[in-house]
């Protein structure tokens, strides 16, 4: 796939999104296509993905496809636990700390395997059990959530692949840029979330 | 492990604005979504909101342009140090404000980092790097914490916060564009008015005439 032709899919996609609708299954599309939209429009995972990717793509390839490997084991035990209705309240609040986490290891690349690791594990679980759909019936939010799983596993290893080829001095610079962008949005994000939640009651 | 360091300015110039006409289109399919939600204050709490409420205070543009030429003009890393620095101390003041804490002094800070800033812009200030840096953080308080007070209480944080932190980070780039006109000696007076500008505006802000 040329890069031109990489680049407008994926504005493509974006122009064609309808408004992120975070655990509603996208208007009109359903099953495993409908779930691997679902991992790609939810901004939380979405914003996770990319920190993470970014994160494992200063590894070389064993250490890199190990963190893949430890996300889709988590992501997996995640959506297993989502599909029993196991969907945990502060999933999403958990995974914005640990994407913050992430983007401050990319603006500084400094990345441990010991650190990345176990926020790798942490962000599959959580995306996982973040992922159940609001369908009526447990069929369909099966198919669902093996497209999520589909959808976020394959989207991280794109993103951390991409980030391990561009390594220029001025393509680390713009990974440093977005890992500060990053845990910028997860520091507001949670802030908010806590003064909406001590609002809300 | 770790790859070289940042050498080629030129380079990280170019990479910079194509990156930053991304952003844009990447801005333009979100805010196609158009306004969904408001909070109580009428303020849009999706992703247009958190995009234009950066861009409609005059005294937070210029600082946060200033930050992007002074940054161009420093060079690496200065060049990408400083706009990393910003958002990240934008967040963490933002935060504190979202919180409701108290902190005294904010629109006094606010125009005095245009004038500090615009002034160092002006006078070509070559400080060392970590002088900078702090210099741009301790600013970035009273900008954070400035929006974090304003920010609606509403349910789509995310997307005005993607919104609310590209914006920035689409006026520091914008700033490091123009700053990138420092190469040439012509370019390096616009580069020099404009921090002129920016500090006069910031003593505008401070004495009450703006």
């Amino acid at each position: 796939m040329s890069r031109r032709f990489g680049a407008a899919l994926v504005l493509a996609l974006l122009l064609s999104a309808t408004p992120a609708l975070a655990h509603s299954p996208i208007m009109g599309i359903g099953g495993v296509v409908g779930g691997v939209l679902h991992a790609l429009l939810i901004p939380e995972h979405g914003l996770s993905l990319l920190a993470l990717g970014l994160a494992l793509g200063q590894w070389e390839q064993s250490a890199r496809r190990a963190g893949i490997m430890i996300f889709a084991v988590a992501l997996a035990c995640g959506l297993i636990a989502a599909a029993f209705a196991l969907a945990e309240a502060l999933a999403a609040d958990v995974l914005l700390a640990a994407t913050g986490i992430l983007g401050l290891l990319v603006v500084t690349m400094w990345t441990p395997t010991y650190l990345v690791w176990p926020l790798a594990a942490i962000a599959g679980l959580t995306i996982g059990l973040d992922s159940r759909p609001e369908v009526a019936s447990n069929e369909e939010a099966i198919r669902m959530l093996l497209g999520s799983g589909l959808g976020a596993a394959v989207s991280l290893t794109i993103v951390a692949e991409v980030s391990f080829l561009l390594r220029s001095n001025a393509q680390r610079i713009v990974a440093r840029v977005m890992g500060s962008w990053i845990t910028a949005i997860a520091i507001l994000v949670l802030s908010l979330r806590i003064v909406t939640q001590m609002t809300v009651g | 492990m770790h790859f070289r360091e940042a050498t080629c300015h030129q380079t990280a110039m170019g990479t910079i604005l194509r990156v930053s006409a991304w952003i844009a289109s990447f801005a333009s399919a979100f805010a196609a979504t158009g306004a969904l939600a408001h909070s109580e204050q009428g303020v849009a709490i999706d992703f247009w909101g958190g995009f234009t409420h950066p861009i409609f205070g005059l005294d937070h543009v210029i600082a946060m342009v200033a930050v992007g030429l002074w940054g161009a003009f420093l060079g690496p890393p200065a060049i990408w140090l400083l706009p990393v620095v910003f958002p990240l101390v934008m967040a963490v003041a933002g935060a504190y404000g979202v919180l409701g804490l108290p902190l005294h002094g904010v629109e006094t800070g606010i125009a005095l980092s245009a004038i500090m800033l615009g002034a160092m812009v002006a006078g070509a200030a070559k400080p060392p790097l970590w002088v900078a840096a702090l210099l741009v953080g301790a600013f970035a308080i009273f900008h954070g914490y400035a929006h974090g007070v304003e920010l609606p209480v509403g349910a789509d944080a995310i997307a005005f916060s993607m919104g609310f932190v590209i914006a920035t980070g689409m006026l520091h780039l914008s700033g490091i564009a123009f700053g990138g006109l420092s190469h040439w000696p012509a370019g390096r007076i616009a580069v020099r008015a404009a921090g002129v500008v920016i500090a006069v505006i910031g003593l505008g802000y401070l004495t009450g005439v703006v």
